[in-house]
């Protein structure tokens, strides 16, 4: 599905994301670790496009991300407060991002009914505009946003941060059921490790630019990835 | 503390990530100041002959005396407008063992920095100097001049204050505005007050019995309590910077439905416009230019450079006042808006729909001035033509260098967040270029002509935008990482 070839992307002659290779199928959940600077945020800017690339390239179905817009249709992404327009309702937000996928409002409205629980009854019609929401909820709006384009490819940088437990374990199942009944593929970065081993079945390790670990998710990963951590310190 | 407050403002201002641009606007900037302060002072020195002229009746200082109040009240009208809040940014201290005195007393003698609490003595004491030093009323003249400072002070902190209070209570500002509206009504229309008279015995009062000075110092240090009152007992997060987060409105332009995905997105930007402060205050802003045309059009016979002039600046407003700043009105959520399904091209077209759309509002509004002459109509639909054509593509040529990031919820007056090196130069094609074609046109032909040649020009472009979109994608392909990265690092 995207693979990544001599990636190189560097500030001040530093590199920050340096990646001879990756390959990740259609339909894996994967799993960004890494410490702060490690080159997570950065990597997933370069995979939508956002930042230009030094060398190399990413590929998205067998298309550079540089030369055309093809891989917007089926990529959806949340990365920061950035990515939501902030002077808007929700309502506003998840109409205007389904009519960039030519989803008329009733449609919306439909999908919507599937995330009253995660919503909590928080966010939808309380009169608000986004800029007035706080961070946790900004981010619910972010990451329905997302699911609300039917993507193949989901990108969500460090989505459980800034929300509530509750909010945590419904993101958890609503990630890991994408990933086994839609076979989005899936890459979400996170500093939990808990988290991320629970949804992700591969883990990639970062260390400043470079990965230094790719692994299956199994039994020990959280150990392993436990000790790494600690050793670090 | 004072000095570490001090410290971590010039630290700010330095270290902030525009500082290598901003240099140059605050030199431009400081230039322009340098240039009024200039003005004022001349005016001043000349202020007795021009009294004296004006009003021959009386002695210069006597007038003087008359007019002081009228200046300290446009004086308060216009900080009201365009003095900002001092903005140290309190919140990383509210919770450090500070003192809350030390930062409300902060606050308060760094907002004296400004140019308007220096403006008064710059008109004021060189004609004081002239008519009463060297008359040898050296009493007289210190009675007056602290007189001024205390009404300076007065003004400058009842201004901070009324400020404050609007922001919580926006009754505030009603009851302001009515009575200013009262006293004028009273004093120029119904004759029952003279404010004139009053200013006349007030300052005429203190030339006489310059102790009598002591009153506006004790009345501004009255306001200053008044004032530092009221901060010490709203330092609260919550209370100082709460937003109002009124119900949403709903803004649904079914009009620009029909253009598609970029009727989508011109929509969005009209949401963009009416929910955030700044480009609100831009745009309405441009809506008083519509009234250039009385000044233009009534004094003399229209000439058709003026016409040019006028029709450029009321058909074009839009796109010069709101356009110049393309793309950062969207750079809170440019990221968003590359990264979703959203091609360059509709991108593009949204902003060319919204141009002209606002371009065909104000030129409808602008046709009663048809009343003047149907030359100035005509000069007015060619103009028109001219901006949808050929200053929507420079200004939107222009936006691929522009790399500033703007803060929407901000004001517009003085605000010079956003402004670089673009926003200068951009004036030479916009206004210089439509003004050269015309003159070297008319040369080889008569003025209608020219006129008439300018509009064709215009659309020219406007049918050929097919083409020139097209180079616009090419250059924003290839900057669209720069204007990115520029948003994202502010």
């Amino acid at each position: 599905m995207i693979q990544i070839k001599n990636l190189v992307k560097r500030y001040n002659d530093v590199a920050v994301v340096d990646i001879p290779e990756l390959s990740i199928n259609k339909g894996e959940t994967i799993g960004l670790v890494g410490n702060n600077g490690a080159g997570k945020t950065t990597l997933f800017r370069l995979m939508l496009d956002l930042i230009r690339t030094d060398e190399g390239e990413v590929r998205s179905k067998e298309e550079n991300v540089a030369e055309n817009d093809h891989w917007k249709r089926y990529t959806a992404s949340f990365l920061d407060e950035g990515f939501l327009i902030d002077y808007l309702s929700p309502e506003e937000y998840f109409y205007f991002i389904g009519s960039l996928h030519g989803l008329n409002r009733a449609h919306i409205d439909e999908e919507l009914e599937k995330y009253d629980d995660f919503f909590n009854g928080e966010i939808l019609g309380r009169k608000k505009y986004i800029r007035d929401l706080s961070k946790g909820n900004q981010c619910k709006v972010g990451v329905v946003a997302t699911l609300l384009q039917n993507p193949e490819v989901l990108l969500l940088d460090e989505p459980f941060a800034n929300i509530d437990p509750s909010t945590q374990i419904r993101l958890k199942s609503l990630i890991k059921g994408i990933g086994s009944e839609k076979h989005i593929t899936t890459i979400v970065s996170s500093h939990d490790l808990n988290h991320v081993t629970e949804v992700s079945e591969r883990i990639i390790l970062m260390e400043k630019g470079k990965i230094i670990k790719d692994i299956k998710t199994g039994n020990n990963t959280l150990s392993e990835l436990e000790e790494y951590f600690s050793v670090m310190q | 503390m004072n000095r570490a407050f001090l410290q971590h403002q010039w630290l700010a201002f330095w270290r902030s990530k525009n500082t290598g641009k901003s240099i140059a606007v605050s030199i431009v900037l400081g230039l322009t100041l340098l240039y009024f302060f200039a003005n004022l002072l001349i005016l001043s020195f000349f202020l007795d002959k021009i009294l004296e002229k004006v009003i021959p009746e009386r002695d210069a200082i006597d007038s003087f005396n008359g007019l002081l109040l009228y200046y300290f009240l446009a004086d308060l009208l216009v900080r009201f407008q365009f003095q900002e809040l001092p903005t140290l940014r309190v919140k990383p201290y509210l919770a450090l063992p500070v003192g809350k005195n030390k930062i409300i007393s902060y606050l308060s003698l760094t907002s004296l920095w400004t140019g308007f609490s220096l403006s008064p003595f710059l008109l004021t004491v060189p004609f004081l100097l002239k008519v009463l030093v060297f008359d040898g009323e050296f009493v007289a003249f210190c009675g007056l001049v602290i007189a001024i400072a205390g009404l300076t002070l007065l003004n400058h902190f009842f201004s901070l204050w009324l400020k404050r209070k609007i922001n919580m209570n926006a009754w505030f500002m009603v009851a302001f505005l009515v009575s200013l509206a009262a006293i004028a009504l009273a004093d120029f229309y119904l004759d029952s007050v003279s404010l004139q008279a009053v200013s006349r015995r007030i300052f005429g009062s203190i030339l006489e019995r310059p102790y009598l000075a002591a009153v506006p110092v004790l009345l501004a240090t009255a306001m200053f309590y008044m004032h530092q009152k009221f901060l010490k007992s709203n330092l609260y997060l919550d209370e100082l910077y709460k937003e109002r987060t009124g119900a949403k409105s709903t803004t649904d332009i079914p009009f620009l439905k029909n253009f598609g995905m970029a009727g989508e997105l011109a929509a969005l930007e009209v949401k963009l416009i009416i929910r955030n402060k700044r480009p609100k205050s831009t745009v309405i802003t441009s809506l008083f230019f519509m009234f250039y045309g009385l000044i233009f059009y009534t004094n003399r016979e229209p000439s058709p450079s003026l016409m040019i002039v006028a029709g450029l600046m009321m058909t074009g407003i839009f796109i010069i006042q709101y356009g110049q700043f393309m793309f950062s009105w969207q750079s809170a959520h440019f990221d968003g808006i590359m990264a979703n399904n959203i091609s360059a091209e509709d991108f593009f077209k949204s902003k060319f729909l919204l141009f002209t759309v606002f371009s065909s509002i104000t030129f409808l509004l602008t046709m009663p001035y048809v009343y003047f002459g149907w030359e100035i109509l005509f000069a007015h639909a060619m103009l028109y033509l001219w901006n949808i054509g050929v200053s929507s593509l420079i200004v939107l040529t222009f936006a691929n260098w522009n790399f500033k990031y703007i803060d929407l919820s901000k004001g517009s007056s003085f605000n010079w967040e956003g402004v670089g090196a673009s926003q200068f130069i951009i004036g030479i094609p916009l206004f210089i270029l439509p003004m050269m074609l015309y003159l070297l046109m008319k040369l080889a032909s008569d003025s209608m002509t020219a006129l008439a040649l300018l509009g064709f020009i215009g659309a020219f472009f406007l049918l050929t935008r097919a083409y020139w979109l097209n180079k616009l994608l090419k250059i924003f392909k290839s900057k669209r990482y720069a204007i990115a990265e520029g948003f994202r690092n502010h």
